[in-house]
């Protein structure tokens, strides 16, 4: 009877077959070859012996998914009636899954010698089993990493994380804040407008922390000795000179302005018609600037060698010029950046003679 | 089916974790995995793309994906999310000034589907510069304590630079990982 049956549907994966094409065809006419080839050659001895396995493997295949399926199935059943214990759910949950990889695995190798119909309605079977597994790992656990195939999960997950993700948003903005001024306070210069900033940092004992300029208009900015990070934002028509940043540099939405600095790592965001005077180990990158201008380092004060030394800076290794653009990942050169010419640029900086003392205008 | 089931059979026997390195750009993704690789972190640039290690922790194979953070590339991130078991969400703690982008970025994140099962490390980098914020404050300013029950997640202190801490909190992610991927042995 299952013999037969197999083929009295054999005309069915005609109608797939007209209206799929190319490689899928192909292989649909592979199958049933397969299988008109193993039915043909059972139905002959099918009739004979009805009930001998060996004779088709098409029953034998139908026989051992069915027990495969059973044991997926109240594998499954088990993990979901076991709400409690976590561990025996997933335990059982971990036997389900095996029990499916056999069901996947039986499938795989019977494949050639199954009609398309029986195939099919097979692989349908494991991936509904496959999705209740999911299911129900969902339930026992959410973490669960099914990092191969979670697409499914989208309707679960979304609903619980905008609602638990966002509403504790909006009070933590407020907390950092007011930390800023409290845990930073002599670290850089803020909001000033028109003045002479200076900071020997040899002097200080802040040597192994970073310095920020914020909200300068029209200032100049002496930084003498090292520090380890340097952070820049908002300055518009400054003119900045640092000694040696052991680490890196970020500089954010800077325009008009002259910087002249040596630092292991530099990162430009949004400056606007601006001119850097670098020596730098890495290379320089820039994000959304239009308008700026390298040139080489430009800077002297009693003791700079030393601290360059001291930094790692001492040599210079060209890279001033070897800016990466993030907003231009082409081959040729990008337009938001150049050279500046030699005969524009500034003759070597001596600010030896520029002392600790804030001159505001 | 049958080529997942023996992907999945291969992985468990070689012991392979799939980590992804992400943050805000200069938050030194790039030179945490270096240091932790025992390579040199003089001279690193800022990451255009992507780099891949494979190294070998304890009995497992790490492959980490350290993806640049520059905001032009982080929607690239995605392209990545795929069969990630670790996450490490890396932080400039001395960079107080953006840490509600990283807030915001690291939430992101964390709604997307395809990293809903992984653990996630927070690197609060930086601890060595004077003035950097305590991870338990970076803690509380990224609202970690919302995941508490979503999500294994840990925050750890670290340096890149001399390297401190970065072990400390390697150990709990493949701890973290392995207690889950590797539940049948």
């Amino acid at each position: 009877m299952p013999s037969g049956g197999a083929a009295g549907m054999e005309p069915e994966p005609d109608q797939p077959k007209a209206v799929a094409g190319g490689g899928r065809r192909k292989h649909l006419a592979m199958l049933e070859r397969l299988s008109k080839h193993s039915s043909s050659s059972t139905t002959s001895t099918a009739s004979a012996l009805p009930d001998s396995t060996s004779a088709s493997p098409v029953v034998a295949f139908l026989t051992r998914f069915a027990a495969a399926k059973l044991a997926a199935e109240s594998a499954l059943s088990a993990c979901r009636a076991s709400s409690s214990p976590e561990d025996e759910a997933t335990a059982s949950l971990a036997a389900a899954a095996a029990a499916i990889d056999d069901l996947d695995r039986l499938v795989a190798e019977s494949s050639h010698a199954l009609p398309p119909y029986e195939l099919r309605s097979a692989l349908a079977a494991a991936a509904d089993l496959r999705a209740a597994h999911r299911a129900a790992a969902s339930e026992i656990r959410p973490k669960k990493s099914f990092s191969f195939r979670n697409k499914s999960r989208a309707p679960k997950n979304p609903p619980q994380d905008p609602a638990t993700v966002p509403p504790p948003q909006p009070p933590p903005p407020e907390q950092p804040k007011p930390s800023i001024d409290v845990i930073l306070p002599g670290f850089g210069f803020r909001a000033r407008n028109g003045a002479t900033l200076v900071k020997d940092l040899r002097v200080s004992n802040d040597k192994d922390g970073d310095f920020t300029l914020a909200d300068l208009v029209s200032c100049e900015v002496f930084l003498k000795g090292k520090c380890r990070a340097l952070y820049v934002h908002k300055l518009r028509d400054c003119r900045v000179f640092v000694g040696a940043v052991i680490g890196s540099v970020l500089i954010e939405d800077v325009e008009g302005c002259t910087f002249v600095m040596a630092a292991h790592q530099i990162r430009i965001h949004e400056a606007r018609a601006t001119d850097f005077y670098l020596r730098v180990r890495s290379r320089p990158i820039i994000e959304d600037c239009s308008g700026v201008r390298f040139a080489p380092h430009a800077l002297k004060y009693d003791g700079i060698d030393e601290d360059l030394k001291e930094s790692g800076l001492e040599e210079e290794t060209g890279n001033w010029a070897n800016v990466d653009d993030f907003k231009w990942l082409r081959a040729v050169q990008s337009p938001n950046w150049c050279l500046v010419p030699e005969e524009e640029r500034l003759q070597t900086v001596d600010i030896s003679e520029i002392h600790e003392r804030e001159h505001d205008s | 089916m049958g080529l997942l089931s023996i992907i999945r059979k291969i992985k468990r026997k070689e012991k392979e974790m799939r980590i992804l390195m992400v943050g805000l750009d200069n938050s030194g993704k790039t030179t945490i995995v270096l240091k932790i690789n025992g390579e040199d972190t003089s001279v690193i640039s800022p990451t255009l793309g992507f780099n891949i290690k494979t190294i070998k922790y304890q009995k497992y194979s790490l492959n980490i994906w350290d993806v640049g953070g520059q905001k032009t590339i982080r929607s690239y991130w995605r392209n990545y999310f795929e069969q990630t078991d670790g996450l490490v969400w890396v932080v400039d703690s001395s960079d107080v000034r953006r840490l509600d982008d990283c807030r915001a970025e690291l939430h992101n994140l964390l709604k997307e589907e395809r990293l809903a099962g992984a653990s996630l490390l927070v690197f609060a980098n930086k601890q060595d510069i004077q003035g950097a914020l305590k991870p338990a404050e970076i803690a509380k300013v990224l609202d970690l304590a919302a995941m508490e029950k979503s999500r294994h997640w840990q925050i750890v202190g670290c340096s890149a630079a001399t390297g401190d801490g970065l072990l400390q909190g390697f150990d709990w992610l493949v701890q973290d990982v392995a207690s889950r991927i590797y539940v049948l042995d």
